[in-house]
């Protein structure tokens, strides 16, 4: 085994940890750490993978914003913040044996398929030109429609989330 | 399939998505200019806006008779997309028409906003012709929409059926995309009209195809709230601003038959398995919303489980596969789009007066305001399948598409449903033109916004009803452009 | 070396407990975090497909540029979503949130 693969199975060990507790956990707040911890792992397999700037992308927008926006709502729902009770459904196994299911049928589903050993090839040299990536974004004849909807989707989004959160006092029946 | 390279005249392919964005820009600027009675003038604006979008494609982006790839493949001009965004557009405008004076909590231009960017969001899902687009064009139509329903702030209802939306939507979109990421995986494409030559290699097995379907139609079947995965639509009707629930479940649904229709058409076309799979959800959505329909003390309620049944009666169209089966669900889309957006729309009026949804409130409606009564009696006439209305000529032709897919059994369970739910129709019908009430001297007052609305979804009714040849010409020329 | 069937198989486990907690869990912001668990599977299965199958197409690349977009848009609208059901009422509890049955 080389110190690349222990590496990898080390990161995907804990990130999987950290998810497990994520789902788990009583203190919602203690599950927003451990999903900055869980989102730092997968950080880090996308840099094994040799995308570094989606690692660089991964710990901004979703550490850096996603995770902070979660633990900003945390902190707003306070009550729930101190809740200790039971955080699980009570029929939680009814799910538990749905997903194991699910694992058991992508992963065997997987393994049939023929280029699921492939192993990893020399990265092309073009592969990490970020420029390249930048001007297939903006290329009519590539991604520049769907840039421009993200665009139009975030405005959408933002909007829309003036349009709820913005305070107005009193409850209505 | 060749994409061509971009030339200006594809701009014309996206021109109602470009004239959306002005108008979204318009509302935006509209909203902060005008100070004084700029509800009723945003509301105005958006819906003119609507219209000449609209009238612009209708004249503008007719499409060739030779579908093309445009922008790269991001988007497909053909019939299908076309024929698609007019029932968008024109829905949208109804649906802006009955929000009209409809809840004076419903404030400011952030409302229009946002159901522009998700009917620019729906005119892209009809349109999509790539993974990365399509997924892309359901967040566009549904992060709006999740905000419409939660629209009422003060209100715990909508703001309840807001967070029930948003949830289970992002869960099952989470499940779509992962089937979308699977797929680009097997086959190294986003291409959707490229990836089953991608399939026919042979080197994908099967039960990962299967897989991956379930995934996906899982995403879809949210989007049309067929069952099992209609949960949310009964909670989120009954709490969202009527207009908006309305909204939902005509054209929010049927942008979810675009995709739905065109990725079985175009991806999983050899695929048995998943075409299996859309009859059972066709059962499925017939009996457990027409049985659950029966018992609903609220109006809303009972129009949401009658619309997951109606789902359930396109679904027969879609699983018969064949050109009349796909040219049977479009048409079929068109007239549930007038008829459900009239009752939708007579629930908003009426319960602008009555100040409640129960269907106990609508005794004496018929003295209250016979033309409202009326117009009722035609829409859920229509929804119950009765001629000459246009829900008679749509449930006719599916059950012949069934039939001529040598699946009559699916027809069988078609049509008993259909008497059945007439059942409950009819109940409603009954207070509303038998029961008494105390009140019978107040009338209903009908603004002109809504008059025009009631007026223009009874006119569609009776003209798909009755003169129906050159609408199911156009969706047959849909129903074969994929 | 490490095989692509390792992402594949670490994208499913991850995939399959964020949807775990999507499904058991009450807390509706814990329920958003499990969302957020999926979509970062998803995200290892693009950018891994893309590294040992098909670099240097950008297809993948923008696939999981896009994901982050939808990401980062559905948690903004959903936690709104979420304070402003909790100013009216105080949980964000889903089985509480039952004004409407049947």
């Amino acid at each position: 085994m080389t110190i690349q693969q222990v590496f990898f199975l080390a990161v995907a060990a804990i990130t999987l940890f950290a998810a497990v507790m994520v789902v788990s956990t009583r203190r919602i707040m203690h599950a927003a750490l451990w999903l900055i911890l869980a989102l730092f792992g997968v950080a880090v397999s996308f840099a094994l993978l040799e995308t570094g700037f989606f690692a660089v992308v991964q710990v901004v927008v979703y550490i850096g914003a996603i995770a902070i926006l979660i633990i900003f709502a945390v902190m707003l729902t306070r009550q729930v913040f101190l809740d200790v009770g039971p955080q699980l459904n009570r029929g939680w196994w009814i799910p538990a044996v749905l997903v194991a299911g699910l694992y058991a049928a992508l992963v065997g589903v997987l393994s049939t398929w023929s280029g699921f050993q492939t192993q990893a090839a020399a990265l092309p040299e073009a592969a990490s030109d970020l420029s390249q990536f930048g001007l297939a974004l903006v290329d009519v004849n590539a991604y520049a429609v769907p840039f421009e909807v993200a665009s139009v989707l975030l405005l959408g989004a933002l909007v829309g989330a003036i349009f709820v959160a913005s305070d107005r006092k009193g409850v209505e029946r | 399939m060749e994409t061509p390279a971009f030339t200006p005249a594809m701009f014309l392919a996206v021109l109602p998505e470009l004239g959306l964005l002005v108008l979204a820009g318009l509302v935006l600027f509209a909203d902060i200019l005008l100070r004084r009675r700029r509800e009723r003038d945003l509301g105005l604006l958006t819906f003119g806006g609507l219209l000449l979008v609209a009238g612009l494609t209708l004249v503008f982006s007719r499409p060739n008779l030779v579908p093309e790839l445009v922008f790269g493949g991001m988007l497909r001009m053909d019939w299908a997309t076309y024929v698609f965004r007019l029932v968008f557009l024109i829905g949208a405008a109804i649906s802006v028409l009955f929000t009209m004076d409809s809840d004076r909590r419903i404030r400011g231009g952030a409302f229009y906003l946002l159901v522009i960017v998700s009917t620019l969001g729906m005119n892209l899902m009809a349109a999509s012709a790539d993974l990365i687009m399509l997924y892309l064009a359901i967040e566009t139509t549904s992060i709006p929409l999740y905000v419409l329903s939660g629209a009422l702030v003060r209100d715990q209802k909508s703001t309840e059926a807001g967070i029930k939306y948003m949830l289970f939507g992002a869960f099952t979109s989470a499940l779509m995309l992962y089937g979308f990421s699977l797929l680009y995986g097997f086959t190294g494409t986003t291409q959707m009209y490229a990836l089953k030559d991608m399939f026919d290699t042979g080197a994908i097995p099967t039960a990962a195809l299967v897989l991956v379907a379930l995934l996906i139609l899982i995403g879809f079947s949210f989007k049309i709230s067929a069952v099992p995965f209609h949960f949310w639509a009964p909670d989120v009707y009954e709490g969202a601003p009527t207009p908006v629930a309305g909204y939902l479940s005509t054209a929010s649904k049927a942008a979810g038959f675009a995709v739905l229709l065109r990725f079985l058409a175009v991806v999983f076309p050899d695929l048995y398995p998943s075409w299996l799979l859309v009859a059972i959800l066709a059962v499925s959505s017939m009996i457990a919303g027409n049985v659950l329909a029966m018992t609903q003390k609220n109006i809303k309620r009972l129009l949401a489980y009658s619309s997951i049944a109606q789902a359930g009666y396109m679904l027969i169209g879609v699983a018969a596969g064949t050109e009349l089966g796909y040219t049977s669900s479009i048409f079929y889309l068109i007239s549930y789009l007038v008829t459900n957006l009239a009752a939708f729309g007579i629930v908003v009026i009426v319960g602008r007066t009555v100040g409640s949804d129960e269907i106990a409130s609508y005794a004496g409606l018929s003295r209250r305001s016979p033309g409202l009564a009326l117009a009722l009696m035609v829409a859920l006439l229509s929804l119950g399948g009765v001629p000459p209305f246009a829900g008679f000529i749509g449930k006719l032709f599916v059950f012949a598409a069934a039939v001529q897919a040598d699946m009559i059994w699916l027809a069988l369970v078609g049509i008993v449903n259909a008497v059945f739910a007439l059942y409950y129709y009819l109940v409603v019908l009954k207070v509303v033109w038998l029961n008494r009430s105390e009140n019978e001297e107040e009338k209903i007052p009908v603004t002109r916004p809504w008059a025009l609305a009631v007026v223009v979804c009874v006119a569609g009714m009776l003209l798909l009803g009755t003169l129906f040849a050159p609408w199911y010409q156009w969706a047959m020329q849909a129903a074969t452009a994929f | 070396m490490i095989p692509l069937s390792w992402y594949l198989i670490f994208a499913a486990a991850l995939f399959c407990i964020g949807l775990f907690g999507v499904m058991a869990r009450k807390n509706a912001v814990a329920i958003l975090m499990g969302v957020e668990l999926m979509l970062n599977a998803v995200n290892i299965n693009l950018l891994a497909f893309w590294r040992y199958l098909y670099a240097p197409d950008f297809a993948g690349w923008t696939f999981v540029a896009i994901v982050l977009v939808a990401a980062a848009a559905e948690t903004a609208v959903g936690l709104a979503l979420i304070i402003s059901v909790y100013r009216r009422r105080s949980t964000v509890v889903v089985d509480d949130l039952s004004l409407m049955k049947g």
